[in-house]
């Protein structure tokens, strides 16, 4: 900014001529860069030139179009965009960020792909494939001296976002950069707040703690000092309970107060409460083990909650194969084609309430479901779905996922070709649909795995709940892959569902059967499951 | 006469909770809902674009709960009568247009079909009193 006033101060962009055709602008510049590329390509370069491009294709052209911007240019391992909003700037580069956590999750260390992202915002000089300017060169720098996975931010950014953008943002202070005269104001951005607070709630703990020793003490001695020596013997006994409420702290302090000679009454209520204040520290102390594990899982995920055990969904192996998709019962199954499946694991139900509400505690998910614990979740949109999927791949570290259409639709025929896995008829006690001849349950959708199992050992294949998969929806199966990958090119805003619901007759519990539904909103009747690839 | 009195209060009751349980989401009464195109009795070739009309109320993403506005369901060949006190079904004659639309690409066998359109709260409810259109017959050749 000072920069630019300076500029105009002494005149010097009336040095160069006006040029129609390069328009300066005031811009948010994003810039991104891969940590290593040289070193990846080293040790696998096709496989890491396939990989950036794919990152490219699917997610980081993508993610700018979603935020609005524009990308200007891209280079081997990096690329510049330009945004009208600081805020979906920021938001672009997070999102991005985020993605590659996910992405890098089930790889070994040095198969990652990191990037390193700087904001600024700035006058540029726009032209049809590239942009000039002061401000693209910061952002670059900006870039260069980010953490591997992390998106720095430039003062004028700040000042723009702070208030607008829940994240935490962490002052770096002024920092001279390459080439530039003036020092850049860096924050570092948390998309995490509690990630900041964390580091400093303990701090305060630890102070709050030494305060309530120190009162405590003082306490201990007036009173040691006031009371009749009579007293002595029930001074005995009250000094065993601040021993104990303060022995699972295993501090030297805490030792030392719990031997002074003093508590008594009015003291111990004190310590518990110094204990029940420092409660925060000791759980902290699992996320900071992580941290030196998996540095970028417990950085920015929100989801790492000292939760004592994380209830993982069951999972079935399925060892995969060729089998024939479709049916010709109804146009969205034609053509029949043959796919080929690779191993993956599924879960063995939809995702329960109680497994829903494990995101929904950590803040991952959009909201708390209600019913039972173990009905299945509904009213899940396929963007609520894929943050859980998110949610649980940062928090196991593994790369859980949403099922492709193919994979759902093979392991939901349990090796079968029939209309129904269990043969050509509908049969009772099989599938929790509509007038499909069961008493219906008192309480809809019933509990997951209320029904038999199909031959992999999978339930509610079929009827319950309608199940989300990853594949974008197209009408019918011409173009589809072959290769059981999910179907994502083409008209994203709705997405396939499959299973049909307890609301839906037989016809919908077939295997073959499919149907949409826009990608943002929920329903009822709607749910998931989930998919791991070996 | 105190047990006439209670027994109307759990009337009174057992009707409010009724009420509640039906969403009854308000609509004005002059709201009108109704197809740009196609008109009843069209003969059509092929697939079509059917254009949704709203009058006196607005068109907003399903679960949007600002007042006077929903989104559209089409409902395509159905016969049984509208539940008020259930969401709209989900399945291949409940079409959702919870985005938002105002119109959609609609391909059908050939043959003689009816459309209807259905305007739903933010949870998918008919209003009250439903805002419901026309129901119209096109031919598909």
């Amino acid at each position: 900014m000072r920069d630019k006033i300076r500029d105009i101060n002494s005149g010097r962009t009336t040095d160069v001529p006006p040029r129609a055709l390069t328009p300066r602008r005031l811009a948010a510049i994003v810039a991104g860069d891969i940590v290593g590329y040289s070193r990846l390509m080293q040790v696998d370069e096709e496989g890491t030139h396939a990989r950036v491009k794919r990152i490219q294709r699917d997610l980081i052209e993508p993610s700018i179009v979603e935020h609005h911007g524009r990308l200007v240019k891209t280079t081997g391992d990096g690329f510049f965009a330009i945004f009208d909003s600081p805020v979906e700037a920021v938001r672009c580069g997070i999102v991005i960020q985020q993605n590659m956590i996910g992405r890098n999750a089930s790889l070994p260390k040095d198969h990652w792909i990191e990037y390193r992202i700087g904001v600024n915002l700035g006058d540029v000089i726009i032209e049809d494939d590239d942009i000039y300017g002061d401000g693209v060169n910061v952002a670059s720098r900006l870039e260069s001296i980010a953490e591997p996975g992390e998106v720095y931010i430039s003062g004028g950014i700040y000042e723009q976002i702070k208030h607008k953008l829940v994240c935490g943002y962490e002052s770096l202070g002024d920092r001279k950069v390459k080439n530039i005269t003036d020092p850049v104001r860096v924050y570092r951005v948390l998309p995490d707040p509690s990630a900041l607070s964390r580091s400093r709630k303990r701090r305060e703990n630890i102070l709050i703690f030494l305060l309530s020793l120190i009162l405590l003490v003082l306490a201990g001695g007036a009173l040691w000092y006031l009371l009749p020596p009579l007293e002595k013997a029930r001074q005995e006994a009250a000094r065993v309970l601040p021993g104990v409420a303060s022995a699972p702290l295993q501090s030297p302090a805490g030792q030392q107060a719990a031997q002074a000679p003093q508590p008594s009454r009015p003291a111990a209520p004190a310590v518990q409460e110094a204990a029940s204040q420092t409660r925060p520290a000791p759980s902290a102390a699992p996320a900071a083990k992580e941290a030196i594990s998996q540095p970028q899982l417990a950085a920015r995920t929100p989801a790492i909650q000292p939760a004592p055990a994380l209830h993982e969904p069951e999972m079935n192996m399925l060892q995969g194969g060729s089998f024939a998709m479709g049916s010709n019962e109804d146009i969205t199954e034609k053509p029949v084609h043959h796919v080929t499946i690779k191993p993956f694991a599924i879960s063995r139900y939809p995702i329960s309430v109680r497994e829903w509400n494990q995101c929904a505690a950590a803040k991952a998910c959009g909201f708390t479901a209600n019913g039972k614990d173990d009905a299945p979740v509904t009213n899940v949109s396929w963007s609520d779905a894929k943050q859980f999927v998110a949610w649980l791949a940062a928090a196991t570290g593994k790369a859980y996922r949403l099922p492709s259409e193919a994979e759902w639709e093979y392991a939901a025929r349990g090796g079968t070709q029939t209309r129904y896995w269990w043969g050509e008829e509908l049969q009772p006690g099989m599938a929790n649909c509509k007038n499909c001849g069961d008493v219906a349950a008192a309480e809809q959708p019933a509990k997951v795995g209320s029904f038999k199992p199909n031959p992999f050992g999978l339930y509610d294949m079929g009827g319950g709940v309608d199940q989300w998969v990853e594949d974008c929806w197209h009408r019918t199966y011409q173009g589809a892959p072959s290769d059981g990958s999910a179907w994502i090119e083409g008209d994203c805003e709705s997405h396939v569902i499959r299973s049909g619901s307890w609301q839906n007759d037989a016809r919908y519990a077939r295997p073959a059967n499919r149907d949409n539904y826009d990608t943002n909103v929920r329903y009822p009747t709607h749910g998931f499951r989930i998919a791991l690839s070996p | 006469m105190r047990i006439v009195r209670l027994v109307l209060l759990a009337a009174a009751l057992a009707a409010l909770s009724c009420a509640a349980y039906a969403q009854g989401t308000p609509a004005p009464k002059d709201a009108l809902v109704y197809f740009i195109w196609p008109q009843n009795g069209a003969v059509i070739k092929g697939g079509f674009w059917c254009r949704f009309g709203l009058r006196n109320m607005g068109v907003t993403h399903a679960g949007d709960t600002y007042k006077n506005s929903g989104h559209h369901h089409l409902l395509v060949d159905v016969n049984e009568p509208l539940n008020v006190n259930e969401p709209i079904p989900q399945d291949k004659n409940h079409l959702h247009f919870g985005a938002g639309q105002t119109e959609a690409r609609i391909e059908l066998p050939p043959g003689k079909h009816t459309l209807q359109l259905v305007l739903g709260d933010a949870k998918h409810y008919p209003f009250d009193p439903p805002v419901v259109s026309q129901k119209i017959t096109v031919t598909i050749r």
